[in-house]
């Protein structure tokens, strides 16, 4: 009887210490999905070449890449982001506008953050001709939420 | 000579006889007491004096209904502030819980130990404050903020059954000693919005499987009502 009580705790503890709550394991705060689509066949993707991508007055983010999908952060202190694509040598500009709102994901990983009411508030039409936003709410990254068409 | 072996053997069987009615004669008739025994959960104390942002007292009672049968009762507050990699919330509250226990140990004559099993139906109010939360984000391309909103959320309740396995010992006369383990399974919650029950006073951590664990390190007094015979 004793031995046995003593196995069926350390098995408890054993199993109750390796619990699975103390790492993060589920999907936390989105980025935001960009597709570059040809514009004369709106469905079909289109390279961007030497493409350099930074957000705000920050590092660049992507330098010098030739790419037709793009995942970046949103930032989180604000209520809009500028983002400033550049390729060849040509700039063009996105401002999104955004409210944020946490929920809360599990111990381990705290709250995410999800942006919704999405909207451009401006851009600069220089290699873009259009812009489409797909999801006005942003809360996970499995499908793309912007279209840029070039 | 065959006669002579015969007569020593229903001699012996004869004396033997004498001796086992003779010894029943001298058992001493023990009784035992029955009676209320309450008691304080001893660790509490010291948890709250080593970390201050623990406090709790736990109060625990127990009433002998049969031989090897007790009724407990366990009555506590708790106050504890969790800080996790993404948040920090304090719960308080209170408990209660209320079961029996069955004594598996076989005493000796005089002795008044016990090794139980037990079974507790534990209830709990309580109210959760989120102090503090850094939004999860991957990367460090954007450093988030800290938030502190202070959010409580009040009127939270919480059922679980728990299971008990522990010992006490007299170690003085009619004062106790006792330690137990304690596995626990939440039944039901009523969750805060846009958060989680993660601490519930009574019944600790709530882990992903909604059970939990505790330990009880218990000081407690008998107070003789009865005496039965054994």
């Amino acid at each position: 009887m004793k031995k046995y009580s003593t196995l069926i705790i350390l098995a408890l503890i054993l199993m109750l210490s390796c619990e699975k709550d103390d790492i993060c394991v589920e999907t936390t705060t989105p980025r935001v999905i960009i597709l570059f689509n040809n514009f004369d066949e709106p469905e079909n993707s289109k390279e961007l070449s030497s493409l350099t991508f930074w957000v705000n007055e920050n590092d660049s983010i992507v330098l010098n890449q030739t790419i037709d999908s793009l995942a970046f952060p949103i930032d989180l202190t604000q209520n809009s982001t500028q983002y400033i694509f550049k390729t060849n040598n040509i700039k063009d500009t996105i401002n999104l506008e955004y409210n944020r709102k946490d929920i809360f994901v599990s111990r381990s990983c705290g709250y995410k953050t999800i942006f919704e009411e999405v909207q451009n508030k401006s851009n600069t039409f220089n290699w873009m001709k259009d812009i489409t936003i797909n999801q006005t709410t942003i809360e996970n990254e499995t499908a793309a939420h912007i279209t840029i068409l070039h | 000579m065959k006669q002579l072996r015969i007569l020593p053997f229903y001699i012996s069987l004869l004396t033997t006889f004498i001796v086992f009615s003779q010894q029943e004669k001298d058992t001493v008739k023990t009784k035992e007491s029955y009676g209320i025994r309450v008691g304080i959960d001893i660790s509490k104390p010291i948890t709250t004096y080593f970390e201050p942002e623990t406090k709790g007292i736990e109060l625990i009672g127990d009433i002998r209904l049969k031989r090897n049968i007790y009724a407990a009762v366990e009555l506590g507050f708790d106050e504890k502030t969790t800080e996790e990699d993404y948040l920090n919330f304090t719960t308080k509250g209170s408990y209660l819980k209320i079961g029996a226990n069955y004594n598996a140990y076989k005493n000796w004559v005089g002795m008044n130990n016990e090794i139980f099993v037990g079974i507790r139906y534990g209830m709990s109010f309580f109210e959760q404050t989120l102090n503090s939360y850094t939004p999860n984000i991957k990367g460090t391309y954007f450093i988030p903020d800290t938030v502190n909103p202070n959010t409580e959320f009040k009127d939270l309740t919480a059922q679980w059954v728990e299971f008990v396995f522990g010992l006490k010992v007299e170690t003085f006369k009619n004062l106790y000693l006792g330690a137990s383990f304690s596995v626990k399974k939440m039944m039901n919650t009523k969750e805060p919005e846009n958060f989680k029950n993660l601490y519930v006073p009574g019944f600790n951590r709530v882990f992903l499987n909604d059970m939990g664990v505790g330990f009880n390190y218990t000081l407690s007094y008998l107070i003789p009502i009865v005496k039965k015979k054994k």
